[in-house]
């Protein structure tokens, strides 16, 4: 299974959901999708596209856009094909489907991105904080206008 | 995990300072009995926030960071993170430079599955077995030490190259240091093989299946160990992987002695792969002659894009994903570490099993807490 | 739970034993500080500094490295300890997280004393390459009595054992601050 023929399956079953779908190089392609469906795309992926493999799920913020990009990078054991999918959502309320249900592997990534991003993801199965204190909540140290960083505190630098 | 406790159950708390583990994460486990009904993993212990620091330095400074995401393999996060930024400015890479970056790849992954068997020999109690890998670990340490001139962060590549030349006599060296390591790694298979109380331990504990293993998203030895030949180096060759012979290490049981089993062929190898880099190796410069990215350019600036690159780390497969916006700095790296899943899947492993095999299990993992955390 | 009484437990008192004196003064330490008593003391304290392996960075697989063969620091006495309750020496290998300090704050009360602190590596003298964290605890000094930093990113094994040769001497010399505790 080639780039080329992904996209076209991809594109051919849901035309309303994946568009800007991009052939990078013979390995990489690239989609955006519509974040309402992005569970029934994932299930397609998985079980149709044998992309088997979430490899990660990630934020990225754009304050200039007032988007935060959510993205998947999945690939597959069968095919060295890997797909960068990205669901855009409004800055102020991101929510999103979570995938957990399809990816059993995406519950600490969506959990991470909650805690960093303050993408909250629905019906997802315990979300809640995972690297940080839960004080630091609502904080969302990875958004770029996070005031915390750089941290003034230390005294014994050289 | 549940919190609420049944009658003739108990929740048991390991860690975050415990002799399991290599770097502080915890393990909530609710007992019946011996039994292991559930389980929930803590981590977050050592976060560092290595994702925001890295959108504040420029690129050459963030290798420096990158280093320290896992301690155990430095050399192949600064292949990933490095890898990206050619991969964007799209610098060629000398062929010298590529084949003195697989020697060190490949030395830093006999001293990380050395480190990392030899520690889970002592979580069994097998402390002899830790004695004797470190002992043969220094010798490889100081074969990094040479080329690299530091221990454990290294900060050697560059894009476009590599910061220093191989030593005088280095063939030499490693031609002495792996003669012996050769008869060790013999003589560790044949303890493993030959030890009751070991094999007792480990044959036929923690079972992943392949389809089981694909589904909780695992990578490297753990899921090589179950029969599947998933190995970044030959699906997605990079460097000079390509035009070197190797076979990808796997064993079909599964279990823990399999996990084992697969890092002591690994290492074997990996030795056979410097080996043949060290016979093919073409003389030549370090650095692309006629592109800006030299060793003199510490500020550069890269074309806006979004890439993903990812390498074979002795944990599994590392990936980068960096978005650059066309300044002297990356917009966002995201950090996919290996052991992230594989920490992960260590609930469901440990259901049903007796609360004795929690560290055999979690300690065949290998986990690297600093890298889970970053 | 409030609500449930519960019994006092009963407090077993020595008083009456014979040959038993009891005190809540530091009063005989004080005296012994003053005699040729405490340098035999210290002299079997710095000779068997039990540290605590309790790897948190990169810093850790050097403190795993040097407790091993090769660098063998048994012979001076200085062997890795799991437990907190077995240790005489605390090495903070790494960065200190806000997550963690609660943690570490308690493995610290754990340890019996006297017992020293060690900052080894960068990360725990000044927060090192991630000094300007958001998630990281700078000034570890303020809140534990460290004795001896070794820097370094990370600082290699023969640094570790002059650091201990360091401590050796302040607990010689009788300026260390362990054994206050």
């Amino acid at each position: 299974m080639d780039a080329n023929s992904i996209i076209a399956s991809l594109a051919g079953k849901f035309p309303d959901d994946i568009y800007d779908a991009d052939v990078q190089s013979e390995i990489r392609i690239a989609a955006n999708v519509k974040p309402e469906n992005v569970v029934e795309i994932c299930r397609y992926l998985k079980e149709d596209l044998s992309f088997g493999h979430l490899c990660c799920e990630f934020g990225v913020d754009y304050p200039d856009r007032n988007e935060i990009e959510v993205i998947y990078v999945i690939g597959s054991y069968e095919h060295p094909v890997i797909l960068t999918m990205k669901a855009l959502l409004p800055r102020d309320d991101p929510e999103i489907e979570s995938v957990v249900p399809v990816y059993w592997n995406a519950n600490w990534y969506e959990r991470e991105t909650y805690e960093l991003f303050g993408v909250k993801y629905l019906n997802h199965p315990d979300l809640k904080p995972l690297v940080l204190p839960k004080e630091m909540l609502g904080e969302w140290p990875l958004r770029r206008d996070y005031e915390g960083f750089p941290n003034k505190t230390a005294r014994n630098l050289v | 995990m549940d919190e609420t406790v049944g009658p003739s159950e108990m929740i048991v708390h390991l860690g975050p300072q415990h002799p399991m583990m290599p770097g502080p994460f915890r393990l909530n486990a609710k007992l019946r009995g011996e039994t292991v009904v559930d389980s929930e993993v803590e981590i977050g212990w050592i976060h560092k926030g290595i994702e925001k620091i890295l959108e504040n330095k420029t690129y050459l400074q963030g290798i420096t960071i990158v280093d320290r995401i896992c301690y155990l393999a430095a050399l192949t996060n600064e292949e990933a993170y490095v890898g990206c930024v050619e991969k964007l400015a799209g610098i060629e890479v000398p062929e010298r430079a590529q084949y003195i970056r697989v020697i060190m790849e490949e030395l830093s992954r006999i001293q990380s599955h050395l480190l990392g068997m030899g520690e889970y020999a002592s979580f069994l109690g097998f402390v002899s077995m830790f004695m004797y890998t470190i002992r043969d670990r220094e010798d490889v340490m100081s074969l990094i030490d040479s080329v690299t001139g530091a221990r454990i962060t290294h900060s050697f590549l560059r894009y476009g190259g590599v910061k220093d030349d191989l030593p005088e006599g280095f063939k030499d060296d490693v031609k002495y240091v792996f003669g012996n390591l050769r008869k060790a790694i013999d003589n560790y298979e044949e303890l493993y093989r030959t030890d009751d109380i070991y094999k007792a331990r480990t044959a036929n504990i923690g079972v992943l299946t392949a389809d089981v293993a694909k589904d909780l998203g695992v990578s490297g030895p753990p899921l090589r160990a179950t029969g599947v030949d998933f190995d970044i180096r030959k699906d997605e060759p990079y460097l000079v992987y390509d035009d070197l012979d190797f076979n990808v290490c796997t064993q079909t049981d599964g279990d823990v002695f399999a996990r084992i089993q697969v890092r002591l062929d690994e290492m074997r190898e990996s030795m056979y792969i410097i080996e043949q880099c060290l016979d093919q190796i073409p003389d030549g410069p370090l650095f692309p002659e006629d592109t800006p990215y030299g060793k003199r350019s510490p500020v550069m600036r890269i074309p806006g894009g979004e890439v993903f690159h990812r390498v074979e780390d002795p944990r599994g497969e590392m990936g980068f994903y960096m978005v650059s916006d066309g300044s002297d700095r990356p917009y966002r790296v995201k950090i996919r570490g290996p052991v992230y899943p594989t920490l992960q899947a260590l609930p469901p492993l440990l259901k049903g099993v007796k609360v004795a095999d929690i560290v055999s299990i979690a300690g065949s993992m290998d986990t690297c807490t600093s890298e889970v955390d970053r | 739970m409030d609500d449930v009484e519960q019994a006092e437990p009963e407090v077993v008192r020595y008083d009456d034993v014979p040959g038993v004196a009891l005190t809540d003064s530091n009063a005989i330490a004080d005296f012994i500080k003053k005699t040729k008593i405490q340098d035999v003391l210290n002299w079997g304290r710095k000779n068997s500094l039990w540290f605590m392996v309790n790897a948190m960075g990169c810093c850790g697989v050097e403190l795993l490295a040097t407790g091993m063969a090769h660098y063998d620091t048994d012979r001076f006495g200085i062997i890795p300890r799991n437990s907190p309750r077995h240790a005489d020496v605390m090495i903070i290998s790494g960065y200190v997280t806000k997550k963690y300090l609660p943690a570490l704050r308690r493995i610290w009360d754990q340890m019996p004393a006297p017992k020293w602190v060690i900052c080894f590596g960068d990360c725990a003298i000044s927060g090192g390459p991630f000094y300007e964290s958001y998630s990281t605890h700078q000034n570890i000094d303020d809140i534990f009595p460290v004795d001896v930093f070794v820097p370094g990113c990370p600082p290699r094994c023969e640094a570790l054992i002059q650091g201990f040769v360091e401590l050796q001497n302040k607990i010689t010399a009788k300026k260390d601050k362990g054994t206050e505790y």
